[in-house]
């Protein structure tokens, strides 16, 4: 096959997995308006971009892996067009937004007399539910913004 | 809970400066403010409210002696992550990032945000304080907005044996007094002391949040304007 053809495809799905976690990425930053059609868009990415990268992922390597013989110099370049892919696959498995605002997965509980690290006049959110109530002070809250718990039964999650 | 089913929640990302939550079972994208799932196969649906309070931690002691709190982690406090006790102040100063250009009300004021009978109404809190209490009527339904030690603020429907009812403050004591009987009513809408003593007005929740956020997700809100003692909605 022409092997400038091999080498614009190579190019081409190189640069299509990085915009399949970039967009949504720029779309969805913190201190900026997001519109309903940006989310929908990157809700959409964000959902096939761990089938689409690791797609563009194969199709670099068996691109590189056709071009190598023959290429003597030029295999810089393709080491080099492997590495979008290779992030873009490993990004679209994590959650940058778990990076950024530290839900907390294991939550611990104090009984409220022992409950030192609250000041009286600090803030909590309060939940009651079928006898059990909890308090979840708002200082930590304010870091972790999401705590998952079952209170008096009810499995709910805590969000600030 | 939905359909029987517990979800379990990560963050997702961030609309307009308010949380969005992906669920684990479903992949559905949830809002923090609502509650409702605005994209993925659960679209439209909505968690079921738990009634909550955000109130001082010295106040839900007296109520919740016996209730648990959550510990902070070692390694955030550790590391010095969690908010200082003036950290609303740190937040005013943050940028805005909202498609709301509604200036009735400066944009990040802090106000006390109710819906009744599908109508929302926002309090600013500097009126909530000094009114303190606010007796209003909200979709149809007359209530008091009461506020105690700075922080807490709660409100309750003010129908008492089918008719609506007036309250003033002793705020030193963090008692409210009807008008109609002269009982005397805590913060926790009993009546401890009176005719009406054992009485128990239902709660209404409220939500303390920006202006920009509550505007964001309720457009038609109306506000509180301090001026009038009594305004129907």
């Amino acid at each position: 096959m022409n092997r400038r053809l091999l080498w614009f495809l190579l190019v081409i799905v190189a640069a299509l997995a990085l915009v399949v976690v970039i967009v949504p990425a720029w779309v969805i930053q913190p201190f900026r308006p997001q519109s309903p059609v940006g989310l929908e868009i990157s809700f959409v990415l964000k959902r096939i971009a761990p089938f689409v990268t690791i797609a563009a992922l194969l199709a670099c390597v068996a691109l590189v892996v056709t071009l190598w013989h023959g290429a003597r110099w030029s295999r810089v370049f393709l080491v080099i067009l492997l590495l979008p892919p290779v992030f873009s696959a490993w990004f679209a498995r994590q959650n940058h937004f778990e990076w950024m605002f530290n839900p907390l997965a294991n939550a611990g509980y104090t009984r409220a007399d022992a409950a030192t690290f609250v000041g009286d006049g600090d803030l909590v959110m309060a939940v009651a539910r079928n006898g059990e109530a909890v308090a979840y002070p708002v200082r930590q809250l304010a870091y972790h913004h999401l705590v998952q718990d079952t209170v008096g039964r009810v499995p709910i999650v805590v969000t600030y | 809970m939905i359909d029987g089913r517990t979800l379990h929640f990560h963050l997702a990302g961030i609309n307009n400066q308010n949380f969005i939550m992906r669920d684990e079972e479903t992949g559905s994208w949830w809002q923090q403010v609502t509650g409702e799932a605005i994209l993925g196969p659960l679209k439209g649906r909505r968690l079921t409210r738990v009634p909550q309070d955000e109130i001082s931690f010295a106040l839900w002691k007296r109520e919740q002696p016996m209730g648990r709190v959550l510990r902070p982690d070692p390694r955030a406090a550790a590391a010095g992550h969690y908010a200082s006790a003036d950290w609303e102040a740190g937040i005013a100063k943050l940028p805005i990032a909202t498609r709301v250009r509604d200036k009735r009300l400066d944009l990040r004021e802090l106000v006390v945000g109710v819906t009744v009978n599908g109508r929302a109404k926002a309090y600013r809190m500097t009126d909530v304080q000094q009114q303190n209490p606010i007796i209003d009527t909200v979709g149809g339904v007359p209530i008091v907005i009461v506020a105690a030690d700075g922080r807490s603020v709660r409100a309750f429907s003010r129908t008492v044996n089918g008719k609506p009812v007036d309250f003033f403050a002793r705020p030193e004591a963090a008692i409210l007094v009807d008008s109609a009987t002269g009982s005397e009513w805590d913060f926790a809408g009993r009546a401890v002391r009176g005719p009406l003593a054992g009485q128990q007005l239902d709660r209404i929740e409220v939500l303390r949040d920006y202006w920009f956020d509550w505007r964001s997700y309720h457009p038609d809100t109306a506000i509180y304007s301090a001026g009038l003692v009594r305004q129907r909605s």
